[in-house]
Parts: structure tokens; C-alpha cells; sequence
């Protein structure tokens, strides 16, 4: 009997352990000058008239539910474990504009069709590319943000590597299995396949490969003055890739989104946010 | 966020999260199938046929398909064909139908074994209940279940044992279990991004508490021996 006690407590312990461990600690916010709610509430919109199911179904829950992974600087986490990024923030900012709440809600990304049809979700909102693939099974909207594979050099080379014929002579890192390395392939490069996009900044500032492939996005955020790869910069665009929202298929939203966005293109709220995450280079004005 | 020193904490804690996600799945399904299970057991064992026939069928079907295809089904169909999305978008109803699946799914496991607990315990001692003038609740609780229950011990360790990994196909439907939390390191969280070994390490956590459990079943074993029939 004082065994299996014993196992029981053991058991119980362990759990109790875990338990512990998972609650964090929540750290005093950072003092920061933006917040997205004070961004938004100094810029005028035109309020919302919309009409329709999708958009009664979601007023009467009281909240939009936007579908997301985890994927900096669109959708991620801050110290105190609430979603931030520029896509977080613009769809705070969407939903206060319909008068509503959001809510985040992490998804399998393979299953996104399943969750917005499924109604556990409303949008899926996460520097999603407009595929034809995506198209066909969601009601997207219009594109907010360009992204493209671009190639990163030293900044004191742009000027002699601008076009895909004098980079060839160049050796490249790329990300293993990334879209980068499939088109550094296409594009005949000689490249080595390091581990992640971080890694192959790393070797161009380490002197081991001349340049790298990476997403536009990320480089914007990552290369040029103020950031730790001041001395790099990034020079051709080797395809392009759109960003959109996506909603149920044929939901009004998606053209109440296409409004909101009209506006805040105008007004220079997204402005404001993409440069809060460092994306603006790639907006689509 | 480079070497492993730094990474460990980070990752340990996620996986820790992670962890007591699967604990909470592992101990509601628990809790639910067992005596569910039982019910299951008697319907199908019922001498009324239509009662039995159905229990065998609803049986049929849920040893029959994937546990995955009905988290599926539970947790997506509310929404897709009824237009009525009970669970919700958010964690918790992500948990509760999980929870649901698995109960089900496990329930009629169990009953199964219940079943063939039951019939293994020899009719010489429901007769002997019977001349000893015990009712028919008498018998079964105090002569036939108490046997089954010594005889169905080292089934349901392994059935409970599978639980244990099982829970990992809850990722399914997005709720964020350790093998959820160990991949979102591969694609990045936290500042950590393209590692792969949080994911292997989620092994660790199952191996540690699969272990546990069979301690405590082989002490279980122990404690009922004095049965000798």
C-alpha cells in the first residue's frame, strides 16, 4: 500500500511540478510610445456599413476570430504572452472598426479552409500568400502587402550586383527547403542550404558566402540601418508574392475589409503599424 | 538564442506547458471512459437484443475508424454541416472536444475488456452468490465485478499506456499539446527558430510518465493478487 501511495505522490508531484512551471511570471510591460490602441484612436475612419450573414453572424458573437500561427513580425508574442505583429495589430484594428472584439486563435496551418468553413474560425489573417490554391477555397482580400524572394548583399556591392545575370557569379546561402533555395536553384545560383533565414546573414557577415536569398519581409526587418546587419542591403526581387486576408467564401468582409483597408491606406494608420514591425517597405500603396 | 545552454530554459518551459495539456486530455479521458466504459459493457452484454445490437454497432464504428478522422469529425462537423460551431474557436472548446473524442474512443476500448473481464469470471461464482441468497446487485458488484477487475489490470495498463501517446493526435485540431509545442520550434517562437531537438525531446516526457504508470500498475497488480481463483 505505501508503495503505490508513494507512486501516486510521485505522480501528483510531477504534474503539481509542471503545472508550476507552466504559469509565467508576468513581467512589467516595457515602456514603449506605441500601442496599437492609441494608433488607432488617432486616425479618423469612416464608420462601417455592411450588411449580411457572415457579418450579422460574427456582430452577434461579439468577436472576430482570427485564425493564425506563430510568425514574426506578423503574428507573435510579446513577453507577456499577447499577440502582437503587424497583422495582429491591423486586425485589432479591423475588428474595432466593425465594433467588435478579436480574439487569436492558433490553427494548423494545413487545416485553414477546415477552421473558417468549420466557423471556429473567422479569418485567416497571417501573411497569408494569395495563392490560386487559396483563391479558390476562401473569399480573399485585396492584397496589402507585397513579398518576394530578394537578394541580400553587402551594401557597398548593391550597385554591382542589381540584376540575376551579375549575381550568378556570386556564391549564395539560402534556408534548406525554403522558397528561396527552390528559386536560387531555378535561377542556376551556386548555393549552400544553411539552416534558417537568419543563419545565412550570418554568413555573409562571417565572410563565408557572398549573399543570401531570403523573404523581402524579413529583410526589411532585419537588414539596413538601425538594425545588426547594418552593412547589408538587398537588391533584386526574383519573383513576387501577395499577402490577403481570407474569409469564408463569400462573405461580405471580405469587401468591408477592402474598405477599412482603402482607408487606412489613406490616412496613414498602416503606415504607422508597419513601421512599428519594420514591413513598410512592402505595403502595396 | 544560439546554443543550447540559452535555448533549454525557453524550450522548457513551452514543452512543460505543453505537457500539462496532455496530462489534463490524459486525465479527463480517464476519468470519462472508465465508468462510461462500463455502461458501454453492459449495454452490449444486455439480453435485450436491439439494446445490444445498437451498442455493438455505435462499438463497430468508433474501433473501427481513426481516432483522428472523429477529432476531426467532432470537433469541425458542429460547424461545417449543422452551421452551428458549438465548440468555439478558442482553446477551450478545442480541449472539450478532444476531451469528448477521446472519452468515446476509449470508453468503447474499455468496454471490451470490461466485457471480457466479466465473462472470464468463472459461473461457479455467480452460483455460488445465488445460493448464498445475494441479489442480483450483490453478486455483481461483490463477486463478479471484484474479480474482473483483478483480471482486467494488465489490458487496460497497456490501453492506458497508449492513452498516454494518443493524446498526441489532439494536434489535429490545433489543441497545443507537447508534440505541438516541441514543432513550434522548428518554424520558430520564442526567438528560436529551426531547432529540431525540442521536438525530440518531447520523447522524454512520455517515456518518463509512461514509466510512472507502469510502476503504479505493476503495484496495482501486486495489491490485488490475493485473489486466487
Amino acid at each position: 500500500m505505501k508503495k503505490i501511495l508513494a507512486v501516486i505522490m510521485a505522480v501528483v508531484l510531477v504534474t503539481v511540478c509542471f503545472a508550476a512551471c507552466g504559469t509565467k511570471n508576468n513581467e512589467v510591460n516595457k515602456e514603449t510610445t506605441y500601442s496599437i490602441a492609441d494608433a488607432y484612436a488617432a486616425v479618423k475612419f469612416e464608420p462601417a456599413e455592411i450588411s449580411g450573414d457572415d457579418y450579422d453572424y460574427i456582430k452577434s458573437n461579439g468577436k472576430l476570430i482570427v485564425g493564425i500561427t506563430d510568425f514574426e513580425p506578423m503574428d507573435y508574442k510579446d513577453e507577456n504572452g499577447n499577440w502582437i505583429g503587424f497583422d495582429a495589430d491591423m486586425a485589432y484594428a479591423f475588428a474595432k472598426w466593425l465594433g467588435i472584439d478579436v480574439e487569436f486563435v492558433e490553427i494548423d496551418w494545413d487545416n485553414k479552409v477546415l477552421e473558417l468553413d468549420g466557423k471556429s474560425i473567422d479569418c485567416v489573417w497571417n501573411g497569408m500568400t494569395l495563392t490560386d490554391e487559396v483563391k479558390s477555397a476562401m473569399e480573399c482580400s485585396n492584397a496589402y502587402c507585397n513579398n518576394a524572394q530578394v537578394v541580400i548583399v553587402k551594401a557597398a556591392d548593391a550597385d554591382k550586383y542589381n540584376t540575376v545575370e551579375a549575381c550568378k557569379e556570386l556564391t549564395f546561402a539560402v534556408e534548406a527547403g525554403s522558397a528561396g533555395e527552390e528559386i536560387a536553384t531555378e535561377n542556376g545560383f551556386k548555393a549552400t542550404a544553411v539552416k534558417d533565414q537568419a543563419t545565412t546573414l550570418m554568413e555573409i557577415k562571417s565572410g563565408t558566402c557572398d549573399a543570401a536569398v531570403i523573404d523581402k519581409l524579413m529583410a526589411a526587418a532585419m537588414v539596413g540601418e538601425g538594425t545588426n546587419y547594418a552593412d547589408l542591403t538587398y537588391t533584386v526581387d526574383l519573383n513576387s508574392e501577395e499577402y490577403g486576408v481570407g474569409f469564408r467564401k463569400g462573405s461580405e468582409l471580405a469587401d468591408a475589409f477592402n474598405n477599412f483597408l482603402k482607408q487606412a491606406t489613406d490616412n496613414g494608420f498602416i503606415e504607422v503599424v508597419a513601421e512599428q514591425y519594420g514591413v513598410q517597405a512592402s505595403l502595396i500603396k | 538564442m544560439n546554443s543550447f545552454i540559452e535555448q533549454f530554459p525557453v524550450v522548457f518551459s513551452a514543452l512543460n506547458v505543453g505537457f500539462l495539456q496532455t496530462l489534463k486530455l490524459f486525465a479527463v479521458t480517464l476519468i470519462g471512459a472508465i465508468p462510461l466504459g462500463l455502461i458501454i459493457a453492459m449495454g452490449s452484454m444486455s439480453k435485450f437484443k436491439p439494446l445490444s445490437k445498437a451498442v455493438k454497432t455505435v462499438v463497430w464504428i468508433v474501433r473501427g475508424s481513426p481516432l483522428m478522422i472523429q477529432l476531426l469529425i467532432i470537433y469541425y462537423f458542429p460547424g461545417l454541416v449543422f452551421n452551428n460551431p458549438v465548440w468555439g474557436g478558442g482553446e477551450r472548446g478545442r480541449f472539450f472536444a478532444a476531451c469528448v473524442a477521446f472519452v468515446i474512443n476509449y470508453a468503447c476500448y474499455f468496454s471490451e475488456i470490461y466485457r471480457g473481464g466479466i465473462e472470464g469470471v468463472p459461473i461457479g461464482q455467480h452460483e455460488a452468490g445465488i445460493v448464498l441468497g445475494m441479489s442480483k446487485g450483490q453478486i455483481f458488484f461483490k463477486v463478479t465485478l471484484l474479480q474482473m477487475i483483478k483480471r482486467i489490470v494488465p489490458p487496460m495498463s497497456n490501453e492506458i499506456i497508449t492513452l498516454v501517446k494518443d493524446t498526441s493526435l489532439a494536434r489535429i485540431i490545433a489543441l497545443q499539446e507537447i508534440i505541438w509545442a516541441g514543432q513550434a520550434f522548428l518554424k520558430g517562437s520564442q526567438g528560436i527558430s529551426g531547432q529540431i531537438w525540442p521536438l525530440f525531446f518531447t520523447g522524454v516526457y512520455y517515456l518518463i510518465f509512461s514509466g510512472l504508470l507502469t510502476i503504479l500498475f505493476s503495484g496495482i497488480e501486486k495489491k490485488l493478487s490475493y485473489f486466487k481463483i
